[in-house]
């Protein structure tokens, strides 16, 4: 098992962004009680593209959940842009993931009612980020950004995987995060679409935003800057790849706040 | 401008509309069900106070041998009196058309025909034009009670052949239909009520004089001993002082009708099926809104992962909760008043008055809109909470709000150890257990309908029975001779006739109590016969039946007892027969057996106090053969002989006849319970298959992944089907048992509502013929649900979410 940075190092450098100390998971739904966590330690910087990588049932998505606050540790902490996040109640994690995390899943996860345009405004709404006048124009930006201007006003069961998997992304970035949680985010994708939609993350950290993302893919694993390879609930080893030529397309956020 | 979290409410509404329209009907058929029969209870006891009130029922009314204008004047000027009315009553027989001088009358139409004097100023127990071409009648015109019609096919301009009792004959037209709700309708007691004028009266001989004395106290609030306080001064003062022979004097209940009693028990059931269907609807509702909910907690989980809050999201599904309801009110409550209009009018029909007002009382509608929104709000707090406070990693993952497992618990592990079942009976049954919580919630749902049904269609079958047993009579049929005739010579005819087994004669008089401060009680009739008649079997209650070598022994039945306790057994009672006073034991009390106030005495002792020197005036047979034809051909038979040998006959009723009438009166009390019972099942239906469609969508990725392995569209509706007939055959067996208690309890509440006893009788065709029907609903409430099953393909199986 290694620390992914010392706790000393943590402590000095500011750019810390998220921090995960002694994380323990345990789960006791079947007879025999389950941990998916050991004893991890984890800190991610500012601007940084995590790949979490490690075979199913490893415990990668059980490590992004801690992150987003979507699951809780059974022990140890979970440090988020200064915010406690284990502390915090449903409640209090809601308002906070709404603001701090945008998340995207393996299955997209739209709301099937909801127009393309619908979803992307729905976190705006729920947490109320930007005037409501503003949101459809913010949307329809991050909508183009993922390039899905055309498909804008149509339902999510009209779009492909890849389109679905774009739209999620738009709606991650909808409260403009610092945080971009992504699990098995091209896991359901064919290849050509997978890269299309990494490409979009590599974008995105050039804007300084920070991604942590769980992946099964050793190309993808490639493309990472650090590459956190979790075993059997421990982060096991670390590859630091360096740096990618910022490109000139540079993916540009919508509106300032 | 709508926040995309409220487009995705409408929009889910919109674009679930089977399952909008589900959860509407189902909240909807709860409202319709309470403003049918809360309302229609309302409707009927407002109604029926209004068109009573209105008709100005008469505080007392005596029957007189023979008065005048100036005795009703002086009646009417007496002080506490507001108005008096005299009327001439005369029973008449009838029949449509215009046969021969010399046709006998036997197998006539008997009519009780008021003549009156002055139809517009009508003062008490007013009768009102219904549907008439003249008003009032001319000379030569009856109106016939509007009941009249519901046991003849009488028209406007039927000439009617009529004749008296004296026999004189007469003809006249049908001029229109009146409503008389002082009237006993025309289906209980076969025999209609006429209306005509004093110079049609003189058509037959009768003396254009008045009969009885209706009077109206001035006193609204009057109770009863001050009603018959003021009756007997009234009757002393003012009638017998003028030397008017006073028979009979009855002073009912103020404000109440002779069908009270039916009326009561008829409002006490609505009220009792009523309140089950308040019941039963909330159990809908909260069993739709649960399955709502289970269904969305994989979208309450994305939202909250997105920045949902926990109150954002739960006032999201109370809106639609709430718009649900709304929706479910602009159905069930304009339906459930068009149905209780309907469902009303029947009432009343059966009841013999008009509405004026189908307005449901406000409270109902109020209740009916509360039941709409707030019962199914109630109902999804905890589901809702339940959901939307559920930790988004579960949320993502499970498939509904409690967490399907099969195998815990013992109805599990039993049905794991059933082998040999073919596989999809086998999925069916396991699939009925997997979600425990929502499979009580539809089953308390249809239990409680089972319950009701089984235990409705037993309060009928003790209805039923209770008429057999209450029929105290042991005739073929009876003769009401228009007066008292020789008793051996009418025997002796009746002994003659064709088709005649026995005959026995018997006197039978109104009469009167006289109470110890000289006031008088309700009429009574008394009975005298042979203490040893096979003609009467009547229930005995208290004491003993009439003896040989009584005399002065009465044996009263419940009926009079409910009236004037002071009946009651081993008391000594006066009574007034055709003016002559005389003390009576009372040795015995009998069943109430529908008769009304009767009492019987020895007829010895009777013809000795009333001089009747062996007269009768009622005479029962029995025939060779009992069924319908030979009782009816029997009585036309001896009807002639009588007519040919100068006995006038009044009215003849055979025991079929007889039993129809009683049966009549229960009848009302049936139809209502059948109505109630359909009203019930019809919330069952939804319920039943409101939880089947639902478990049909949650089913979804295991449909798909059954017809992956090959599963045809017969076995996917076998599947369901099978589940929708478990559930049902559970709630038939639990149902079953329930109904029992709530059966006995429901009988209990009618027979002291309506003072009768009723006979209780478990209806095993009733448990046997729901399971026919509950049986037949799952498979009707089960198909639709299983034909969406089967048309669901893999591709869109595996990809639901």
């Amino acid at each position: 098992m290694i620390d992914s940075e010392s706790h000393a190092a943590d402590a000095a450098d500011d750019s810390v962004l998220l921090a995960l100390r002694d994380v323990v998971k345990v789960y006791d739904s079947g007879e025999v009680p389950f941990t998916a966590l050991r004893d991890v330690n984890l800190h991610v910087h500012s601007g940084e593209f995590v790949g979490l990588i490690g075979k199913s049932g490893s415990g990668k998505t059980t490590l992004i959940n801690m992150i987003t606050g979507i699951d809780r540790p059974t022990s140890g902490t979970v440090e988020v842009a200064g915010t406690p996040v284990h502390a915090l109640n449903e409640n209090q994690l809601a308002i906070w993931r709404g603001r701090t995390i945008g998340v995207v899943f393996q299955f997209f996860q739209l709301l099937p009612t909801l127009t393309v345009i619908e979803n992307v405004m729905l976190p705006m709404d729920f947490c109320n980020v930007y005037d409501p006048l503003e949101r459809p124009e913010r949307a329809m930006h991050l909508i183009e950004q993922v390039e899905m201007a055309d498909q804008a006003h149509k339902l999510p069961a009209a779009l492909s995987g890849g389109q679905q998997q774009r739209v999620a992304i738009a709606r991650a970035l909808a409260n403009d995060p610092p945080i971009i949680a992504a699990d098995e985010p091209t896991g359901n994708l064919d290849s050509k679409t997978a890269d299309a939609v990494f490409h979009l993350f590599e974008k995105l950290v050039d804007e300084h935003k920070t991604i942590v993302m769980v992946t099964h893919d050793n190309d993808m694993a490639a493309r990472v800057r650090r590459a956190l390879h979790v075993a059997d609930g421990e982060i096991v080893e670390e590859r630091v790849h360096r740096p990618r030529t910022v490109r000139a397309d540079t993916f540009v956020d919508g509106p300032a706040r | 401008m709508i926040t995309p979290r409220w487009r995705k409410v409408f929009r889910d509404l919109s674009s679930h509309r089977f399952r909008t329209l589900l959860v509407v009907l189902s909240i909807a058929v709860g409202i319709f069900s309470i403003i049918v029969v809360l309302g229609g209870r309302g409707i009927l006891m407002r109604e029926f106070e209004t068109v009573f009130g209105d008709s100005r029922p008469p505080t007392a009314t005596m029957h007189v041998d023979i008065a005048d204008d100036s005795v009703i004047d002086a009646v009417s000027r007496y002080p506490g009196v507001e108005a008096a009315e005299g009327r001439r009553s005369v029973p008449l027989r009838f029949t449509v058309g215009t046969p021969e001088a010399d046709v006998p009358s036997s197998g006539w139409s008997t009519a009780q025909v008021w003549a009156v004097c002055d139809f517009e100023g009508q003062s008490v127990r007013r009768f009102t034009p219904e549907d008439v071409v003249s008003w009032p009648p001319k000379t030569g015109e009856i109106l016939l009670e509007q009941s009249a019609r519901t046991v003849g096919d009488y028209r406007i301009g039927d000439v009617l052949t009529v004749e008296s009792p004296s026999g004189k004959r007469a003809r006249l037209r049908v001029a229109g239909f009146a409503h008389d709700i002082n009237a006993f309708p025309a289906t209980f007691v076969a025999m209609s009520t006429g209306f005509i004028s004093m110079e049609t009266l003189a058509m037959f001989d009768e003396p254009c004089e008045y009969n009885t004395i209706a009077l109206l106290a001035e006193d609204p609030s009057i109770t009863r001993p001050q009603a018959s306080r003021l009756a007997a001064n009234v009757r002393d003062d003012v009638v017998a002082a003028r030397g008017v022979r006073v028979m009979q004097t009855n002073v009912p209940e103020p404000g109440s009708h002779f069908l009270g009693d039916i009326f009561k028990a008829v409002s006490l059931l609505l009220l009792a099926l009523g309140v089950m269907a308040l019941l039963l609807s909330g159990f809908l509702v909260v069993t739709t809104v649960q399955a709502l909910m289970s269904q969305q907690v994989k979208q309450v989980g994305i939202m909250k992962a997105v920045g949902g809050r926990a109150s954002q999201i739960t006032w999201m599904y109370l809106a639609m909760v709430l718009i649900y309801g709304v929706l479910a009110v602009a159905v069930g409550l304009p339906s459930g008043i068009v149905a209780g209009r309907w469902f009303t009018e029947y009432g009343a029909g059966l009841l013999n008055f008009r509405i004026t007002s189908y307005a449901p009382p406000v409270y109902v509608s109020l209740l009916g809109a509360a039941v709409g929104l707030a019962v199914p709000l109630a109902a999804a707090i905890i589901p809702v909470r339940l959901g939307t406070r559920m930790p988004v990693v579960r949320a993502l993952t499970a498939t509904g709000i409690t967490a399907a497992r099969f195998g815990h618990g013992l109805v599990d592990r039993v049905l794991g150890l059933l082998r040999g079942l073919p596989r999809p009976v086998a999925l069916s049954l396991r699939n009925t257990f997997l979600r425990k919580g929502r499979l009580a919630l539809t089953l308390t749902t249809l239990v409680m309908a089972s319950a009701v049904v089984m235990s409705v269609l037993t309060v009928r079958s003790s209805i039923l029975a209770t008429v057999d047993e209450v029929d105290v009579w042991q005739f073929d049929a009876q003769f009401y001779l228009a007066r008292t005739e020789n008793g051996p010579r009418a025997l002796r005819e009746a002994a003659r006739s064709r088709g005649v087994a026995t005959a026995e004669g018997m006197l039978d008089y109104p009469a009167t109590l006289k109470r110890q401060d000289g006031t008088e009680g309700e009429g009574v009739s008394v009975i005298g016969l042979p203490p040893d008649t096979p003609f009467v079997a009547p229930q005995l209650e208290q004491g003993r039946w009439l003896e040989a070598g009584d005399t002065s022994a009465l044996v009263v039945n419940a009926d009079i007892l409910k009236e004037e306790p002071e009946f009651a057994l081993g008391s000594t009672v006066t009574l007034s027969i055709l003016g002559i006073e005389e003390d009576w034991q009372v040795v015995g009390v009998v069943s109430g057996g529908m008769m009304g106030p009767v009492a019987f005495a020895p007829i010895g002792h009777m013809d000795a106090i009333l001089q009747a020197g062996g007269g009768i005036n009622r005479v029962f047979v029995t025939t060779e053969h009992h069924h319908a034809t030979a009782q009816e051909q029997a009585a036309r038979e001896l009807e002639r002989r009588f007519e040919d040998a100068g006995i006038p006959v009044a009215a003849t009723q055979t025991q079929i006849e007889q039993r129809d009438t009683i049966a009549s009166q229960l009848g009302i009390l049936v139809t209502f319970l059948a109505i109630m019972a359909v009203l019930l099942a019809l919330v069952g239906v939804i319920g039943l298959t409101g939880t089947m469609t639902i478990n049909v969508m949650e089913s979804t990725r295991e449909i798909g992944v059954m017809r992956a392995l090959g599963a045809s569209h017969g076995a996917i509706y076998n599947i369901f089907i099978t589940e929708g007939v478990v559930i049902a055959f559970m709630a038939w067996v639990l149902g079953a048992v329930l109904s029992w208690p709530a059966s006995v309890a429901l009988t209990g509440m009618l027979s002291s509502a309506m003072n009768l006893p009723l006979q209780y009788d478990f209806s095993w065709f009733g448990v046997g013929f729901w399971l026919v029907a509950v049986l037949f609903i799952a498979v009707l409430a089960s198909l639709l649900p299983a034909f969406r099953a089967s048309q669901v393909s893999v591709r869109d199986a595996i990809a639901y979410e």
